[in-house]
């Protein structure tokens, strides 16, 4: 085993993938191999489970990287890319079972992909619209518009939804290559006056879910029922989701999410969707929990940042610790009154 | 290289079937299986008819788009009737045979969470006589909070009961219990003794064939029989009584009668009908001691009872059932017997299935200290005080009881008599020292008796001298008394010294003292010279 092999423990803070997901992306991008140990440890189902594999094996596909322990239940991991920045440029899919959440893949692959040498398209399959993760309106609206001002060249193209429990969703996403497109260190202060908007998503429903739906999100933001737009999308399954958005000068700072089930009145849902929103409205960060710890590592590869954001969650400190672990201390946190402070230095 | 996980199982032509809509919010055992968290299927052979292709195409279409990962394989059986036993069964074995399966390569497993409970039983006993090679799946519904749309979970049954801590436990304490009793507590230490009981376990709870003791007098058959019928009825194989007869006590009529009951009539004497000791164990165990001893009639009845569980008792006409366990003790070589034509080879095959030898006390001499302590607490029952040994008492007993001199002929009987004869005179139930040496020296003279009676396991003096053909030729009365003559000649040094030893009382008041011309006189009888006796 080499010397430089980073040990990881899988059961810090969050425990749970997001650890392994991080750092696979880290040891990608910067050649470290690394091995985690006690992954998801004191959970129901301990060790890796079906989603996390899908993470692990779409790492070796786009690298050539090597992993030990890549099993069902295993809580040992060992990592090996085959160098620096080994991801390379190509087209890819990835399948995502158990209607499974795309965007996490993509969020494992994505950044090194956009180091890499050749332009990628990758395409997603399974969920798109699963509560314990980015919905693709987010991906699209709010994370790429702040990875394009880093400098990141990313877009997609949105081809069927995959709701929970049939999935079967798809989209593709290119992903530009190497350099970045006049890369800058971000400043996210402040967020200025927003407008809200809503939309409802449709997918095999009754139409009658969508008018109510408009009607209660309107109502719950005060906001004019023409700026809650409803959409039908189509989709192998039944599904239906409710989201506000919070938008100045054409960017999205927010996006929130509700999803309807059955036995939940639309109402219900609506108004859910419109309670996240006003949590994130209370405070004056520009930056959303799930926003920013997804930026961490972005910023810490390209040149760095600041922003404010209004929860310091714990996705949010695991990430900083797992950065630490690759590339030393690069992230800095301060309370700033109801909001809390997020320095990412660009890494050394 | 990863293992695969290959699931064979049927379309669940009802569970596996989504209304219109709203297929996704029912449990659909085949789909959901598909889509657990920590169980991915690489290769789904899905059992199915060409009448049910629309929902397998509903069914395939869905779990492609949940678990892109497995390959769905079609695979028509050609069951008409799925509720027929025998057709399903002969289809599963086929296509079990038909299957090319790579166990160093993949992981097999057999859902039964679909079809019918013919498919499922079938599918059971299949994967049971591995014909599956695999281990049975089990899939159930989300519960509680759980909510729709989740996939329930998945368990795999294995069939080798062991793996499962708390049955294996289970299981073991059971047979510790068995083996203790069959020991009836006695913790004993030969290790050929206990691998016998160990397996008198196995078999007393596993199977109802006959059973068969070996052993000599008194090494506990008896006592053992009654406690494999205990364990039998204990694990709920036996409801019926223990019947127990020593064959040696059947003779003549009265053991037709005895054993098979008699009609009213039945014979002069018989008076009112009996039922017989077959009858009488009807649903229990019969045993049979000393079966060597059977007469020439009962082993055909008895073979016949044996085998078909009927039998005519004696002067009736019709048959009488009786459904019964048979143990049999003896201490006879019935092979030999048999070969004799002293035992009915056919009733000897019957019997000689679970044949067990038990050693004699004097092969398990390491289990006396145990068995003393069980003596003494019968003792103690018997005589309803508390009957100990001092500690000098028990070390002196057991050494002589280990000794080579101690043949233990009649075996736990004798150590049973020793034992009640020392607690009786033992003062207040407490055996001392002097009780144990007085008890010593009457063991020695049984055992010494027991030899020469028996021809024993020492050879006599007689035979010695004389020649084992010569010495059968004696009657016992000269025989003893020349037993006792060579033994004096052995002793002492000389003819003359042997003379006044041998003629003693009468010296004492005879005037004649040729002692020697008399001892001469008499072996000359037996063609004997003193020098001869030496």
């Amino acid at each position: 085993m080499s010397a430089d092999m980073l040990e990881i423990d899988g059961s810090y803070g969050e425990g749970g993938g997001q650890v392994l997901r991080s750092a696979l992306t880290l040891s990608l991008v910067t050649g470290t191999p690394f091995r985690i140990t006690k992954i998801r440890a004191g959970r129901g189902r301990p060790g890796l489970l079906r989603q996390h594999l899908t993470c692990v094996k779409a790492s070796c596909e786009i690298s050539g990287a090597d992993a030990d322990g890549a099993e069902l239940g295993s809580q040992t991991l060992t990592f090996r890319p085959s160098g620096p920045a080994s991801a390379r440029g190509g087209s890819y899919t990835f399948a995502v079972g158990s209607a499974g959440r795309t965007s996490l893949v993509l969020a494992t692959v994505m950044l090194p992909l956009l180091l890499a040498s050749g332009e990628s398209v990758v395409r997603l399959e399974g969920g798109t619209h699963n509560p314990l993760a980015p919905p693709y309106e987010f991906l699209v609206e709010v994370l790429f518009p702040r990875l394009h001002e880093l400098g990141f060249r990313i877009g997609a193209t949105f081809e069927r939804a995959g709701f929970f429990p049939a999935g079967g969703g798809s989209f593709t996403v290119t992903l530009g290559s190497g350099a970045l497109l006049e890369p800058r260190a971000a400043s996210w202060l402040t967020r200025g006056e927003l407008t809200l908007s809503g939309a409802v998503v449709l997918a095999n429903v009754g139409d009658r879910i969508g008018g109510r739906e408009k009607i209660a999100l309107a109502a719950s933001l005060g906001i004019d029922r023409d700026a809650v737009t409803i959409k039908e999308v189509p989709s192998p399954g039944p599904g239906n989701a409710v989201m506000a958005r919070a938008t100045r000068n054409g960017l999205t700072h927010e996006l929130v999410t509700a999803f309807g089930e059955r036995g939940k009145t639309s109402e219900t849902v609506a108004e859910d969707a419109a309670a996240q929103m006003k949590k994130y409205l209370a405070s004056t960060a520009p930056i959303g929990e799930h926003l920013a710890d997804q930026l961490l590592v972005p910023l810490a590869l390209a040149k760095g940042g600041t922003f404010l954001t209004h929860v310091k969650s714990m996705h949010l400190t695991t990430n900083a610790w797992v950065l630490s672990r690759f590339l030393g201390d690069v992230v800095t946190f301060a309370d700033e009154g109801n909001t809390t402070r997020v320095e990412v230095r660009p890494r050394p | 290289m990863k293992r695969r996980k290959v699931v064979l199982g049927f379309l669940g032509t009802q569970l596996d079937a989504g209304r219109a809509g709203n297929r996704w919010e029912r449990w659909r055992p085949t789909v959901d299986l598909c889509r657990q968290d920590d169980f991915v299927v690489d290769r789904l052979v899905l059992f199915m008819e060409p009448q049910h292709t629309h929902l397998a195409d509903e069914v395939i279409a869905d779990l492609r788009s949940v678990s892109p990962e497995t390959e769905v394989v079609r695979t028509e059986l050609g069951i008409t009737d799925p509720w027929d036993f025998e057709q399903v069964f002969s289809r599963l074995m086929d296509c079990a045979q038909r299957m090319k399966f790579e166990p160093e390569k993949e992981d097999y497993f057999v859902h039964i969470s679909t079809g019918t409970h013919v498919a499922q039983i079938c599918l059971f006993l299949l994967t049971e006589a591995r014909y599956f090679p695999g281990k049975l799946l089990q899939t159930s519904p989300p519960r509680g909070r759980a909510g729709k749309g989740h996939p329930g979970s998945a368990q795999v049954i294995d069939l080798d009961l062991s793996r499962y801590d708390r049955l294996a436990s289970r299981f073991e304490k059971e047979r510790k219990t068995a083996q203790a009793h069959l020991k009836a507590g006695i913790a004993t230490k030969s290790v050929a003794y206990n691998q016998t009981i160990e397996r008198i376990g196995e078999v007393a709870t596993a199977s109802s064939a006959p059973i068969l003791l070996l052993g000599p007098t008194g090494s506990g058959k008896s006592q053992l029989a009654k406690r494999i019928y205990e364990v039998k009825k204990e694990r709920r194989r036996l409801s019926g009584p223990f019947v127990e007869v020593n064959c040696a006590t059947l003779r003549g009529d009265a053991a037709m009668s005895t054993l098979f009951g008699h009609a009213k009539g039945a014979f002069t004497g018989a008076l009112a009908a009996r039922e017989g000791l077959l009858r009488r164990a009807d649903g229990g165990a019969l045993f049979l001691d000393e079966i060597g001893e059977l007469g020439a009639d009962e082993p055909a009845m008895l073979l016949r009872a044996i085998e078909e569980k009927v039998f005519y008792p004696m002067g009736q006409d019709r048959e009488v059932k009786s459904d019964f366990e048979l143990l049999c003790g003896t201490n006879k070589e019935l092979p030999k017997l048999a070969t004799q034509g002293k035992f009915r080879p056919d009733l000897l095959a019957r019997i000689d299935l679970w044949t067990f030898r038990l050693p004699p006390l004097s092969e398990r001499r390491e289990d006396l200290p145990p068995n003393l302590d069980f003596e003494l607490d019968e003792a103690s029952r018997l005589f309803r005080r508390q009957v100990t040994m001092s500690r000098e008492a028990r070390a002196a007993y057991l050494v002589f009881a280990a000794s080579e001199d101690a043949t233990w002929p009649g075996n736990f009987r004798d150590l049973n008599a020793s034992v009640t004869r020392m607690a009786t005179l033992a003062p207040g139930g407490r055996i001392t020292e002097p009780v144990v040496t007085d008890e010593i020296a009457r063991l020695c003279a049984a055992f010494s008796a027991g030899d020469e009676a028996s021809g024993g396991p020492r050879e006599g003096r007689v035979d010695r001298v004389l020649g084992a053909r010569r010495a059968r030729a004696l009657d016992l009365f000269d025989r003893a008394q020349l037993e006792e003559v060579l033994r004096v000649c052995t002793r002492e040094r000389s003819l003359s010294a042997a003379g006044r030893v041998l003629f003693a009382e009468s010296r004492k008041s005879r005037t004649s003292t040729n002692d020697a011309d008399r001892l001469r006189k008499y072996l000359a009888r037996f063609e004997l010279t003193y020098e001869e006796t030496r």
